[in-house]
């Protein structure tokens, strides 16, 4: 159940002794190359594109900018829309992971340091919710929201979002919080704690790393989500940021360059989120094939 | 309680001193005040979790029972005729089919380059680190933002036309989003651009977690390396295999946002997928009570799906969390 | 660490505890909302006119509305045509549908009519609609008016006089004979003879719709829309015909993911820039040539542009000069502030805006500004509607939503595949829709 924490925080094996250099290690650097050109081609193509014009996007698609175009991507950087989907996107991820983590611990502090009647089915309950494909779900969850008047509004989906996201931080929490040795819930009682504070000052602390694995799922998870705030908006001011694509795509398309610079920029803020935290998102998700192990 | 602590006690095998909290603390709270804790506790991620997860299954598996417009009241009841009429539809079989053949193909294709690049990538190389960046970061993007990517790289006459016509592979340019008979891999091909990185990342982390010392012996007594590969390595990342296969047959299984994007299901339902599918015919087409007959289909099959393979597959080595709660 | 053994008792306590959950969970709740207004009004209006240059006409009516109603202002929210749909469909069934949206009338404004959500007008109106002419009443629901026009549509092929003139084709064809001949010219010629968006649908359905009006007498037209039912046989005959059509393969490389109005790769795009000669579209089709090609390249082209009415189908006994067609307008939510709404309304089809919304190449509701449309082409549409004595709605309009989007996404299979689905396919997906009514 360690391997949760120990996948998180384990930093790389120390190098060990140089291997010998094998006929095989250019053929490696040469896959590397391909490797590399497939995935990040694509989106250099869209974000140098960007500075093209539509006209030089139709004569030849494969080109590049000459001369250099800036309009593309000033006039989205400085109309409302870019930003307000931005915004909307920030919102509802940040709501969703303070709801998933913060609901989700106090559950598992529950589900795993308290000794009640039903307690495993009360596990299972939020263990199976892991087997609902958000998705699939979606349809479903805007009946509830047209039931429940939340419809074009962001809490329509950042409640519906954090519920989907509360099974897997359970299933990643409790196991770590039940490893927390029972000595230290002790020693901390004979200080005159509560449990109450045993968790918050020192349970909390000591399962940081599963948190930020869990928060970065669910924040990643919220970011890009797509199906449900597309049926649940319709005011234009309140689309996220993949919705906010999408549609500009379609309403914008005869100027096929604002369309690339739009897809570029859509593209940043996921891409300098993951370099600044490339290694909580990483040691979250190696965390979560640690977690699921077991 | 008593017949709970063997159970307790019991998780905390492997590491003695991980037992469970001792009853002193138990004892020392009386039974109402544990009560209210367990209630401030748990209630709010129940409350939560009850009304945006179960509730709406239930208002589908209600709604699915008429036939209604989503206009007016529910009044015309006709049992369980919408249920049959998704069962029999030609283009729900065949969108159920779509997702099985990603599936599918996820792992025969997906699964083994990831594993290849990951045997790469877990080799120290120069730029190893970029190039694990590199291979992640599609991953990060959303998937709105891929498929209108990709719809632009797609365009005929564009840039991958343009580019294999570059290359000498230009008799091989086809109508990628337009044939039926081959959108569906184009999506493919996509999804695999988007998730080859997780499944690598996935596939790295259990590859660090094989000791280190394990390859050296076998090199050692003389094992050459893909010996060492395919008799030790492999083996040992068997449960990181098997968790990746699930998290992609749930992945496969919902699959929406790049079809609906590019290619709306189209041409003639070629690349339709069970969400698509339900989001299409329930949805657009103003039929609601057959959408949500569609939902619970749909619910139950990726649950008696992902049920089976956690019961008879992910159980055999990781009898963990996952596995207990729903064995 | 390996797991605890959890007996089955377990099991069926949580079982149990999932079922109890379920249970208690599915319990409903509902009430209504609802907004008002006093004094100053805002109109909040959803609209597909999402481009100039209509958006420029919207834009500058509701300004000079203003300035003369200082206590009425508008938030305008422009939606890409093939969203709209499901947007305003989510607006009405959320209660939370703007003041003015955007209506298409036909079967699909009586199933929006059901939600409750749309205003019964004729309080209103009913002293000046008449202006309309017969065309106001196909937008009464029992006698009560539920949106109201501004523009009239007229579907046929807009077509490239140069590029016709380069296939050595002196005249637009007058019958399908003639049609496919001249697809042949035009690809002996390396022209792309039509352009068709099949990626959005619904302009795969005009085929079979006209198609449907050659084969059938309007008698036979009227009670299949009132009864909606295709089972007349006429219906199958015209899957036929689009058969034989599409054997002549017309259409352009990759037409089955080639949108049809957005962007320079659509269908209108390939004909506005040249690419391809024809394509059987709205009269709307000139605006959305505008906004897809540069100014510059739209001024030499308006010249080149021509329209047909759909060609006679030789043998077939329907109305051979017959058209298919519709209207747009505009709906008022019940919550709209009155009689600011209807107000707007009716100054949208007053003699002045109405001439504006026949400069941006559209057909005006009021006839009283038809002297205003100035494009040529767009004056053989009017010809051709004085000429016609009946024109069909939109048949996936016409008939209630769910009929019309199996009406096109059956047509959609048969474009895709037309050699191996059954030309009887399209008439079954409509009855089997129908029986979902």
């Amino acid at each position: 159940m360690l391997a949760a924490a120990d996948a998180v925080r384990r930093p790389p094996a120390p190098a060990r002794r140089q291997r010998r250099l094998r006929p095989s290690v250019p053929l490696s650097y040469l896959v590397a190359l391909v490797i590399v050109a497939i995935t990040l081609v694509p989106m250099l193509y869209v974000i140098v594109g960007g500075f093209r014009t539509t006209a030089q996007l139709n004569v030849a698609p494969t080109g590049l900018p000459h001369p250099w175009v800036w309009q593309n991507y000033k006039s989205i950087l400085t109309s409302a829309t870019f930003w307000q989907n931005l915004g909307n996107s920030a919102l509802i991820s940040i709501v969703v992971t303070a709801l998933a983590v913060g609901l989700g611990a106090m559950a598992s502090f529950a589900l795993s340091r308290y000794k009640f009647p039903g307690r495993e089915a009360w596990y299972l309950v939020f263990a199976v919710g892991l087997l609902f494909p958000a998705n699939v779900a979606s349809l479903p969850v805007y009946f509830l929201d047209k039931q429940i008047h939340l419809l074009d509004s962001w809490l329509g989906v950042a409640l519906p979002e954090a519920a989907f996201a509360l099974p897997i931080t359970i299933i990643i929490l409790r196991p770590f919080m039940r490893a927390v040795p029972g000595e230290l819930e002790d020693a901390a009682v004979v200080d005159g704690a509560t449990r109450l504070t045993f968790f918050l000052k020192i349970l909390i602390p000591l399962a940081k790393p599963a948190m930020m694995t869990v928060a970065v799922l669910a924040f990643v998870t919220s970011w890009n989500a797509y199906l449900l705030p597309l049926l649940v908006f319709t005011t234009p001011t309140h689309f996220t940021l993949p919705l906010g694509v999408a549609t500009f795509q379609s309403t914008y398309s005869q100027d096929t360059a604002s369309v690339f610079a739009f897809t570029a920029l859509s593209m940043l803020p996921a891409l300098a989120f993951f370099v600044l935290a490339q290694r909580r998102i990483v040691g979250g998700l190696s965390g979560l094939a640690g977690a699921v192990k077991g | 309680m008593t017949e709970l602590k063997g159970v307790t006690a019991a998780a905390g095998a492997p590491a003695a001193a991980v037992a469970p909290p001792a009853s002193p603390a138990g004892r020392r709270h009386r039974p109402r005040r544990q009560v209210v804790e367990l209630v401030v506790l748990l209630g709010p991620a129940l409350v939560l979790f009850a009304s945006f997860v179960l509730l709406p299954i239930c208002i589908s598996a209600y709604y699915g029972l008429f036939n209604w417009t989503g206009y007016g009241p529910l009044s015309d009841f006709t049992g369980l005729h919408n249920y049959k009429l998704v069962l029999d539809d030609p283009v729900f079989r065949s969108s159920l089919l779509h997702n099985l053949i990603i599936a599918a193909l996820s792992l025969v294709i997906q699964l083994p380059i990831s594993i290849a690049i990951a045997l790469l990538l877990n080799r120290r190389m120069r730029g190893g680190s970029f190039l694990r960046m590199a291979v992640f970061a599609p991953y990060v993007v959303s998937q709105a933002t891929t498929a209108v990517l990709w719809l632009l790289l797609l365009q005929p006459g564009g840039f991958v036309d343009e580019l294999m016509k570059a290359v000498g592979l230009g008799g091989l340019v086809q109508e990628w989003l337009a044939n039926p008979t081959i959108v569906l891999y184009t999506m493919f091909v996509v999804l695999t651009w988007q998730f080859i990185g997780f499944g690598v990342i996935l596939l790295l982390a259990g590859l660090q977690s094989i000791p280190a010392e394990l390859r050296e012996a076998a090199a050692i007594d003389g094992a050459s390396a893909w010996q060492t590969t395919r008799r030790i390595t492999l083996p040992l990342l068997g449960p990181t295999v098997r968790i990746w296969i699930f998290l992609s047959m749930i992945g496969s299984l919902q699959v929406f946002d790049l079809v609906w994007i590019m290619t709306l299901g189209g041409p003639a339902n070629a690349s339709s997928t069970m969400v698509t599918y339900m989001i299409f015919f329930g949805f657009h087409s103003l039929e609601f009570g057959y959408g949500s007959a569609a939902a619970v289909i749909l619910f139950v099959i990726s649950f008696v799906l992902a049920f089976l393979y956690q019961r008879f597959v992910l159980r055999r080595d990781t009898d963990g969390a996952l596995t207990r709660a729903v064995r | 660490m390996r797991s605890t053994r959890t007996p089955r008792k377990y099991a069926a306590v949580a079982m149990a505890s999932v079922a109890a959950l379920l249970l208690a969970a599915c319990g409903s709740s509902g009430s209504s909302g609802g907004n008002s207004a006093s004094g100053k009004v805002t109109l909040t209006w959803w609209s597909n006119a999402n481009a100039n240059p209509l958006l420029g006409v919207f834009q500058t009516l509701m300004k000079s509305y203003h300035a003369s109603h200082p206590n009425v202002s508008f938030t305008y929210v422009p939606i890409q045509n093939e969203q709209y749909d499901a947007k305003i469909q989510v607006a009405l069934q959320g209660n939370n549908a703007p003041d003015i949206f955007f209506q298409r009338g036909g079967g699909f404004m009586a199933t929006q009519v059901k939600s409750g959500e749309i205003k019964n007008l004729s309080p209103y109106v009913s002293s000046w609609i008449g202006e309309l002419g017969s065309q106001a009443q196909a937008w009464q629901i029992g006698g009560a008016q539920y949106g109201v026009p501004y523009d009239l549509h007229t579907v046929g092929f807009w077509y490239r006089k140069d590029l016709f003139a380069k296939a050595g084709i002196t005249a637009p064809p007058a019958t399908m004979p003639e049609l496919e001949s001249d697809v042949t010219k035009l690809k002996a010629a390396n022209i792309v003879p039509i352009a068709v968006g099949s990626k959005d649908q619904w302009p795969d359905a005009f085929y079979y719709d006209y198609f449907a009006v050659r084969e059938c007498s309007v008698a036979t037209l009227e009670a299949a829309v009132k009864n909606v039912t295709a089972n007349a046989p006429c219906f199958a005959k015209a899957g036929t015909d689009l058969k034989s059509f599409m054997a002549t393969n017309p259409f352009q490389p990759a037409f089955l993911n080639t949108p049809a109005q957005t962007g320079a790769g659509s269908s209108a795009g390939m004909v506005a820039s040249g690419k391809a000669a024809m394509e059987l579209q709205g009269d709307w089709d000139p605006s959305v040539f505008q906004a897809l090609v540069p100014k510059s390249e739209w001024q030499s082209d308006t010249t080149d542009l021509g329209w047909f009415g759909f060609p006679a189908v030789p043998g077939a006994p329907g109305n051979a000069t017959a058209l298919l067609g519709g209207s747009d307008g505009n709906s008022c939510s019940n919550s709209a502030p009155e009689p600011a709404c209807a107000d707007f309304l009716q100054y949208l089809d007053s003699a002045s805006a109405q001439k504006l919304v026949a400069g941006a190449s559209l057909l005006p509701a009021n006839p009283a500004a038809a002297s205003a449309v100035s494009l040529s082409a767009d004056q053989s549409v009017l010809q051709a509607s004085k000429a016609s004595s009946f024109t069909q709605e939109y048949l996936d309009l016409a008939w209630p939503t769910n009929v019309g989007t199996a009406l096109d996404a059956a047509v959609a299979t048969f474009f895709a595949k037309p050699t191996t689905t059954s030309t009887q396919s399209i008439v079954a997906a409509i009855d089997q829709a129908a029986t979902q009514q």
